[in-house]
């Protein structure tokens, strides 16, 4: 087994509402799809962002697209202009998704 | 068979206008859409229109209708746009200036207003209007008293009215963003309240192009690299025919439209894809396609609409307080080190001085201000750094407050450790202005289209 970042299996962009954060990620190889619906669960996203992302998150599937769509509330400390972030609008909660660490079998 | 085309031409206030004008020159369009708003936009605008009357909308579109609106005006492509923010008959009037000045005789501008509330919420809270956070954020008459602006979501409908009155340009409001393309798609196709499978169309047409170039590979997690001649980016053009949809640009302009390109802006600020939620009509993109049909050219399919909800969201700006943000950069040797030393004492200070805040970040620029938490720091990273950036934001209830660490600043060059250069120039206070969602029944809405002709 290896470690991988996710950013090596999976795209993916973050948009803001709010203090809302949403990160769509899709497999960049439709193979690797239902390997990262299993790996992707809502726990290992709360884990990875720890306190970065203080409300609930919520998971969609989108099967045609091969792509998830995970909605983490209150997760921008607040919110334009209310967060004292740099990144008000969190527009690197997408890469920061991406540096997940995911275990692949060595061929990968 | 009949086919439009539609582009988008602005992603934000503040976007570069280059791919608007390639794309009324060579995009082939019969409509380009500008959203210039985004959550607090109007807000912002609220507040510039109090210190000038004449100000409060994107002044933007008047100067890119400078460039293109004789273009667009004789090639007959009709463009929309919600530049008119808080001052929409003062974007109206400058617009117009700007058509008589280019000599275009009968150009129409229609405009849409009614979605400022603002004079009707005491009346609204009379009535029983609870006003209750969509995301269960606070208690509504906390900020009652401290409301800057007031601006309700809408659809199609309005905009609709004013091409059916033969306007050549259409400027809005909070028209929601989407809407603004939808409204052209359903005016010429003639598209029905029951026909929610192509309103639902029309809605991802303009979600795929309402943030510009972030659609065509501006942005683009997949493959930045691969996007070619991004100092020249196009902006993406939807094409709909009565039973097709694609997404596309215009030739010889930067940029790309793949699959993953789409994909990327199809989710984009979306919650559930089941039940994307507009005025129109709620939108399930959830068994949605995105098919390469060509070089730049990808096929969007199976696209569902569903009933419109019963309520139309309102947006609240109000004032939350002040803030204030600064900072200090550190070299090598021990930049990181000297950095957080310097928080230290400065914190210090505060303390004795007693400043109050109500919320307070120190971050380290280099390190870990954009990944926070997920950013991976170790002890050899650490040591190696070559310069870090201490950034210092707080937030306070009152401006005294906020004023407070201004003057501390500067002096830790001289009086703290070692090698601090202070830049970005001395730190102002800013007002914080807090967004407040919640929904609205359709009935204390009414929108009132109208038409201005250049004579």
């Amino acid at each position: 087994m290896a470690l991988v970042y996710l950013n090596t299996l999976a795209h993916g962009r973050s948009g803001d509402k709010g203090d809302t954060s949403n990160v769509c990620v899709f497999a960049r190889d439709p193979k690797d799809y239902e390997f990262l619906k299993k790996v992707l669960t809502v726990e290992r996203v709360k884990e990875h962002f720890g306190p970065m992302v203080q409300g609930e998150i919520t998971r969609y599937e989108i099967d045609t697209l091969c792509g998830m769509n995970f909605v983490m509330k209150h997760a921008l400390g607040g919110g334009a202009t209310h967060s004292l972030r740099l990144d008000t609008l969190g527009k690197s909660m997408g890469s920061a998704f991406m540096r997940m660490k995911i275990e692949v079998e060595d061929k990968k | 068979m009949k086919r439009v085309r539609i582009g988008g031409g602005q992603g934000f206030w503040g976007d570069s206008p280059d791919a608007a004008i390639h794309m009324v020159r060579h995009g082939n369009l019969n409509y380009m859409a500008c959203d210039y708003l985004a959550e607090l936009t109007l807000s912002i605008m609220q507040r510039q229109k109090m210190k000038n009357p004449k100000a409060g909308y994107a002044r933007d579109f008047i100067d890119l209708m400078e460039v293109i609106g004789k273009e667009a005006f004789e090639q007959k492509i009709g463009i929309i746009t919600n530049a008119g923010g808080m001052n929409i008959t003062g974007a109206v009037e400058a617009l117009a200036e700007t058509a008589r000045q280019q000599g275009l005789h009968g150009y129409k501008i229609g405009y849409v207003t009614g979605d400022d509330l603002m004079e009707k919420i005491p009346d609204m809270i009379a009535q029983g209007c609870k006003f209750e956070n969509m995301d269960d954020a606070g208690d509504f008459r906390d900020i009652q008293d401290k409301l800057v602006n007031a601006n309700v979501y809408f659809g199609r409908e309005p905009i609709m009215e004013c091409l059916r009155e033969g306007a050549d340009t259409v400027i809005t409001g909070r028209a929601a963003d989407s809407a603004m393309f939808l409204a052209p798609l359903a005016y010429e196709f003639g598209w029905k309240e029951e026909d929610m499978d192509d309103l639902a169309r029309g809605i991802m047409a303009g979600h795929l192009l309402e943030c510009g170039g972030q659609g065509s590979g501006g942005n683009f997690q997949y493959d930045w690299r691969g996007v070619p001649d991004m100092d020249r980016l196009g902006f993406p053009i939807a094409e709909l025919t009565e039973d097709s949809f694609h997404i596309t640009k215009a030739p010889e302009c930067g940029g790309l439209i793949t699959e993953q390109s789409c994909k990327e802006q199809f989710l984009y600020e979306v919650h559930d894809p089941a039940n994307y939620i507009t005025p129109d009509v709620t939108v399930d993109i959830s068994r949605a396609t995105l098919t390469q049909d060509g070089e730049n050219r990808v096929k969007v399919g199976n696209i569902k609409g569903k009933k419109k909800p019963d309520m139309l969201k309102l947006c609240l700006g109000y004032h939350a307080g002040y803030k204030v943000v600064t900072y200090l950069s550190y070299a090598w040797p021990d930049a990181y080190e000297k950095a957080q030393y310097a928080a230290d004492i400065l914190m210090k200070k505060m303390k004795r001085k007693g400043m109050q805040y109500e919320d307070i970040r120190i971050d380290y620029l280099g390190l870990n201000a954009l990944h926070l938490d997920v950013a991976e720091i170790d002890d050899e990273l650490i040591k190696r750094t070559n310069e870090v950036v201490l950034r210092i934001a707080i937030r306070t209830k009152d401006k005294k407050n906020a004023k407070m660490i201004i003057p501390e600043i500067s002096p830790l060059q001289l009086n703290g450790p070692p090698g601090a250069s202070f830049f970005g120039g001395r730190a102002h206070v800013t007002d914080v202005i807090g967004l407040w969602p919640t929904l609205i029944p359709r009935d204390a809405v009414t929108l009132q289209s109208h038409i201005l002709e250049v004579e």
